[in-house]
């Protein structure tokens, strides 16, 4: 070790360095962030030190900082001499041992590989590894890295951030010498203002220009600050970056000393960060020992010191005033601004101060030039910003990108989007001072001005991805939260303005928010943002004002609805799976009263709160296990099934007309109301079933022969048996429910007769449209809807037009593998054309399954092309044409795009089954208001449409959706209207109360999920027989054992 | 050295100004009004209480006008519907943020906070009230520290620090539990910097510091015993 005073002491450390870098002997890297170290780093680097030092194995062993993937600690690099260094994954200490005997044979771990880099590009320096280990993938063809360009990021997870001569190994402090020898300052400050380098503490100012602010300034004493008081809850770019790299944080403010004309520097740094502390105080150690601090650096006659101050860890001290402030050993209070800190500073001298981020880009800027780096990024915002990406992803860690990068790149592409069974719906960036953007607008590119626009800021680069499990109303209230306790308290709008804005917000996630105070609430927060005295409360609004903006219907569903949908606000729901639950059946009650062996009460539960119990016990999409808090441990309490096991076993017993007796005994006395019901599918009996009860005259008309609508001519026998539908219709008709069958609505029966006869009319026609496809040869013989086919199958009769032995089915959604399974028992072998892939379709997966399972071929990324037929019109073959999948949509699914791969696949009629719309032509004749897509528009919250007395719901208003969702507008119509008709506050008392076990059970049972029994594939597929047999009784037992009861309330 | 004039545009007025004076003393000598709380003749201005914000163009900010330093050219808005808004919720909060009971305080029509509200028509406040449980300070022989009526304007800081030398005032804890404190933190009368000199109190917007024998209930009636007496004469009925 020695000073640093010329060319050849300089590269004489270099030489050292590398030495390091590249010994002759494997080099063990081991990650040891805080992220590494969290993980269990340590226990795996004393691992590998007893190995090499207690067994005499040559390695050389390191310490490195963290190379981004923070799902994936501890990360190990390992890089055998001419070798490509091979990144580790995963790590724990017990596979110390092998990956050491492995590397002496010039091996890698398998298990424990994840991908290889040949070289790496330190920016100031390049690096060569070695070539080998192709089974292993190149660092860029890793989903998480692809794109990403590491500039900040340049050493990290690479070099031993306590050791100056790696550092310089890998070319640092080079453009601190090159600097010194042009000693030119002046040409440093044109570089970077050429370079359009921008402040990445989040505002954005042009550092060159605050620099040359500086620069002019004239005082004895000038002051550079780093500003490292990172305190965004959800970031921590700046704190890796100190931890993995320290020089290149010297390097770049030293540079900086120099270009302005300081001798002294200082870096604020948050004591909750004691790694990066240790570690930064170490590497000003060094460089003093090394003569890059202190009097004559590198012999050019400089004079500049670094000192640390620790920050008491107040989030207002990033603020660059509050700062200052609590540099002098003030508290930290940010003062009004002019004067500028570049006017007036620390101690009153001009002071400048940037971000940590800001710092780092100095040294690149200075080596490759201003050119180099205005060729990354977007037009007003060059270079690449860290961000780190954490929340509802699968893959999290720190990421390095372009700016301009689009948001959704992000999400999904480095991110891998959502867990399964979720989606994303929005991103919050730049913590608590930034916005949320929904999903919708992830094309935005993350830069500036863009966020800016938005209603966000980019911020130091915090990105706190959210899914569906995300209720944004709380989202706003904890970043409220956590800034209402991090004001200052100077200044008005900030201290009692978030005071009483988290008092708004708080009351809206228990229910007892009103309307104009969310009114009061976007006024409060333009207030906040235009009158605060500094960033801190001017931007603390952000996250409520984009919410609002971005997520109205959220806090329209916690003031109005009374309902947190994603289940965050506690208040607001029972349990997970009852607030998933479209009709919001109490699950853990039925489960607990089955448990204790009360199975007629059980059963009056899940009727009461759902009157078609067997069919959606059958057919249900089942949102609920979504949810279902038992995921955490194995798997989703298999509810449908128990709900199923409680209907069957009461509607098909002599219990039932004991159960009708107890249902009747809660019907109302009669009003003299009379309400109609148009439609008889599930929404219509559902609104049926409740307005009966409440004592209202009901008439139910449809334009079939019986009732149950899509449950009876859409969906399969062998999916859902009919005698168990009538059995359901049944209780509603013994209610009292008058049915008027064959009358078409508006044909038979005008809006106007129903408008004279009734007090009140519920519209529930369903979606019985079959979407038609418009490409060549949908007019041949042997092309059919799937709607009217399967209709036409459930009748009994076999369909209008034969299908022929080979059916190829278009679609991706339940109606297409109905249509497929159908087709299978018809004889015809059936294949699925989809354009996407099969994670994507929308058709319960079971059911997709259990069609593969009886002999349907699945044909994914492939659209349709045209329909060939013969000389007879008939029919021929399919051709298809091969997708691949682009960037995500609005929907978070890749694009399918056709790739001109056309194939043709032979076969005799083909399915449509591209989903359903609602009947335009009625909706038009109506005259009632529509939306956009032809449906009918009702208010959201009581149903009513735009003529008085005539409320809509279900697949009219929604589009094409499923039982569940139908049956919840049939139940609220029946609420809504009932309270027009007699007043609020009846439907409530239609409810019994139940008194069961209110503790969660000591021991839940610890069996794996039960699913329900099948018939073997080759049977059931020879005729209609259902096919899913339910569970037995000491199965559904068991199964409702497995609820950890979420609904009890300590 | 002679002062460099500036011409500005107050409300549309051309009015001469003087370089380093600040936007609020410019407009004041021009007539014009501009609520404040926290600002206090003759003492350094914070900028804290937001009441004084006027819109400047060409800055998409509010800028304060006890802090803005004027500037030849600047065209500046003192009154609009926005910026009263703006600061009828900034006394919607102060009201809200304490016990500001008017009924019963010892500055009562002699408080600025009061003053402003009712000038500029806060008839009610749609936040709602916080009602704190906040101590008064009874140690002082001559003075009182009520933390309910204080409106964290540090007036009394500034007024002690920089013109009386004493610095016995100071503001401890953050945001809304931000409170002023005598010495380091302890009673007022245990304070031994302080020289009585009641700057502080005189500095007060509101009725935080008043002096002894003014506030509520200090009222005492010679006739002792018949007030006893009507006392337990009323317990009986």
């Amino acid at each position: 070790m020695s000073r640093i005073e010329d060319i050849s002491t300089f590269n004489a450390v270099r030489e050292a360095g590398l030495e390091k870098m590249l010994p002759g002997v494997p080099r063990i890297a081991v990650g040891m962030g805080t992220c590494g170290r969290g993980n269990g780093a340590e226990g795996l680097y004393h691992a590998f030190h007893e190995e090499i030092h207690g067994g005499g194995v040559a390695a050389q062993l390191t310490g490195v900082g963290c190379f981004g993937p923070c799902s994936e600690e501890p990360l190990v690099n390992v890089a055998i001499p001419g070798k490509p260094m091979v990144i580790l994954r995963r790590v724990q200490a017990s596979d110390a041992s092998r990956i050491l005997s492995d590397a002496a044979e010039g091996r890698i771990t398998p298990d424990l590989a994840w991908c290889r880099v040949d070289e790496w590009d330190h920016i100031t320096a390049q690096l060569r590894y070695g070539h080998g280990f192709p089974e292993l993938p190149l660092w860029r063809e890793v989903p998480f890295f692809a794109g990403q360009k590491k500039i900040v990021l340049r050493n990290c997870g690479l070099i031993n951030p306590d050791d100056i001569e790696e550092y310089i190994a890998v070319g640092g402090y080079q453009a601190l010498y090159k600097v010194l020898i042009d000693g030119h300052p002046e040409q440093v400050i044109e570089q970077i203002k050429a370079s359009k380098l921008r402040g990445r503490g989040g505002a954005g100012f042009h550092t060159g220009i605050k620099w040359e602010f500086m620069a002019k300034a004239k005082a004895d004493c000038k002051y550079v600050i780093c500003n490292a008081d990172e305190g965004d809850p959800g970031a921590y770019m700046n704190r890796n970056e100190i931890e993995s790299d320290p020089h290149g944080l010297l390097e770049g403010m030293i540079i900086g000393g120099y270009a302005m004309g300081c001798a002294e520097g200082l870096i604020y740094v948050r004591a909750e960060y004691p790694v990066a502390v240790h570690r930064l105080n170490h590497a000003i150690q060094q460089a003093r020992e090394y003569g890059l601090l202190g009097e004559n650096i590198m012999g050019r006659g400089f004079r500049f010191d670094i000192q640390l101050v620790e920050g008491a860890g107040a989030f207002v001290c990033g603020e660059e005033t509050a700062l200052i402030a609590s540099l002098e050993g003030l508290s930290g209070r940010p003062r009004p601004r002019p004067p500028f800190p570049a006017q007036r500073g620390l101690w009153g001298r001009p002071t400048n101060i940037n971000n940590v981020e800001t710092w780092y880009n100095i040294a690149p800027i200075v080596i490759k030039g201003p050119g180099w780096f205005t060729e990354t990024g977007s037009m007003k915002s060059a270079g690449t910003k860290v961000f780190s990406l954490v929340g509802k992803v699968r893959n999290t860690g720190l990421v390095e990108m372009p700016l301009g990068t689009p948001l959704k790149t992000f999400v999904y592409d480095i991110g891998g989007g959502a867990a399964r069974g979720r989606s994303v719906k929005a991103v919050q960036t730049g913590g608590p001072s930034g916005g949320c953007i929904p999903q919708e607008m992830f094309d935005t590119a993350v830069d500036y001005e863009t966020l800016a626009q938005l209603g966000s800021i980019m911020g130091s680069g915090g990105m706190v991805v959210m899914d569906d499990d995300n209720c944004m109303v709380d989202v706003a209230r904890y970043f409220i939260e956590f800034t209402h306790s991090e004001s200052c308290g100077k200044c008005v709008p900030c201290r009692v303005g978030l005071d009483r804005a988290l008092d708004v917000l708080n009351g809206f996630t228990v229910g007892t928010g009103a309307l104009p105070q969310l009114e009061l609430l976007g006024e409060l927060g333009g207030m906040i943002r235009d009158t605060s005295l500094c960033g801190l409360g001017q931007t603390a609004p952000n996250p409520v004002l984009t919410t609002m903006r971005h997520f109205r219907h959220e806090f329209e569903d916690h003031i109005i609805g009374q309902r947190c949908n994603a289940g965050v606000c506690g208040d607001l729901a029972l349990s997970p799976c009852e607030n998933s639950c479209p009709l919001h059946m109490n699950i853990p009650r039925f489960l607990q009263l089955f448990q204790e062996d009360r199975m007629e009460e059980a059963f009056d539960s899940i009727l009461m709160d759902n009157p078609l119990p067997a069919s959606t016990g059958r057919v249900c999409q089942h949102p609920c296990d979504n949810r279902c808090r038992r995921q955490t441990l194995d798997d989703a309490v298999n509810m449908r099934e128990v709900h199923r096991f409680l209907a069957d076993s009461m509607l098909g017993s002599d219990r039932f007309e004991g159960m009708l007796e107890r249902v009747k005994v809660r019907k109302q006395p009669a009003t003299g109301q009379r309400v109609a019901i148009v439609g008889a599918g599930p929404a219509g009996l559902t609104a049926a079933f409740y307005l009966a009860l409440l004592g209202h005259a009901v008439t139910v008309f449809d334009s079939q022969e019986r009732a149950g609508g899509m449950l009876r001519y859409a969906l399969p026998e062998y999916r859902l048996p009919k005698a168990v539908l009538d059995r359901e219709v049944e209780i509603i008709e013994r209610l009292g429910v008058q049915f008027v069958f064959k009358t078409q609505v508006g044909t038979d029966i005008s809006l106007n007769e129903l408008d004279s006869q009734f007090d009140s009319v519920f519209l529930s026609i369903g979606t019985w449209k079959e979407s038609w496809v418009y490409l060549p040869g949908t007019e041949l013989r042997g092309v059919i809807p799937a709607l009217p086919f399967l209709e036409a199958v459930a009748k009994g009769g076999a369909p209008d037009t034969p299908l022929g032995p080979r059916v190829a089915i278009i679609g991706g959604g339940n109606a297409a593998i109905d249509s497929a399974r159908t087709a299978l028992r018809l004889g015809s072998q059936a294949t699925v054309v989809y354009r996407r892939e099969r994670k994507d379709m929308p058709a319960i997966a079971e059911e997709t399954l259990a069609a593969e399972r009886e002999g349907a071929r699945y044909l994914f990324l492939a659209a349709p092309h045209r329909i060939v037929g013969n000389a007879q019109g008939q029919v021929k073959a399919l051709e298809v044409v091969k997708t691949r999948l682009a960037e995500f949509d609005a929907s978070g699914r890749r694009r399918p795009v056709p790739t001109g791969e056309i194939t043709r696949l032979e076969c005799d009629s083909v399915v449509l089954a591209v989903g359903e719309t609602v009947d335009q032509d009625f909706c038009r004749a109506s005259g009632l208001t529509l939306n956009e897509n032809g449906a009918i528009t009702v208010d959201r919250f009581t149903l009513e449409t735009s003529r008085s007395k005539f409320y809509a719901g279900g697949d009219v208003v929604t589009g094409a959706s499923n039982v569940s969702n139908a049956m919840a507008y049939g139940k609220r119509a029946a609420e809504n209207i009932d309270a027009r008709l007699m007043g609020a506050g009846r439907f409530a008392g239609l409810f019994q109360r139940f008194e069961y076990e209110q503790i969660a059970l000591a021991n839940p049972s610890a069996s794996p999920r039960r699913v329900s029994h099948e018939l073997p594939a080759s049977v059931r597929v020879h005729g209609s027989d259902e096919v899913v047999i339910g569970l037995s009784k000491p199965e559904a037992l068991e199964e409702a054992r497995r609820c950890l009861r979420c609904d009890v309330r300590a | 050295m002679p002062q460099t004039k500036l011409s500005i545009r107050i409300d549309g007025e051309l009015v001469q100004a003087f370089a380093g004076e600040t936007i609020l003393t410019v407009a004041r000598r021009a007539g014009r009004f501009i609520p404040t709380l926290c600002h206090f003749e003759g003492l350094r201005d914070v900028g804290a209480c937001r009441l004084c914000i006027v819109e400047v163009s060409g800055s998409g900010r509010l800028l304060p006008a006890c802090t803005t330093p004027a500037q030849d050219g600047m065209a500046v808005t003192t009154v609009s519907p926005r910026l009263a808004a703006y600061r009828r919720m900034t006394l919607e909060l102060l009201l809200a943020e304490r016990n500001h009971l008017c009924a019963v305080c010892v500055s009562n029509s002699n408080c600025e906070l009061q003053a402003l509200a009712t000038a500029m028509g806060v008839t009610s406040v749609r936040f709602r009230y916080r009602y704190p449980k906040l101590p008064v300070d009874l140690s002082h022989p001559r003075f009182v520290l009520d933390h309910n009526r204080c409106i964290l304007c540090s007036r009394c800081i500034r007024v002690c620090a920089d013109v009386e030398g004493a610095h016995v005032w100071d503001m401890m804890s953050r945001g809304v539990g931000a409170r002023v404190i005598s010495d380091m933190n302890r009673p007022w009368g245990e304070a031994p910097g302080c020289t009585g000199c009641g700057k502080c109190v005189q500095a007060c917007p509101t009725g935080a510091l008043a002096e002894k024998g003014l506030a509520v209930e200090e009222m005492t009636k010679r006739g002792e015993r018949a007030l006893q007496g009507a006392i337990r004469q009323g317990g009986r009925l």
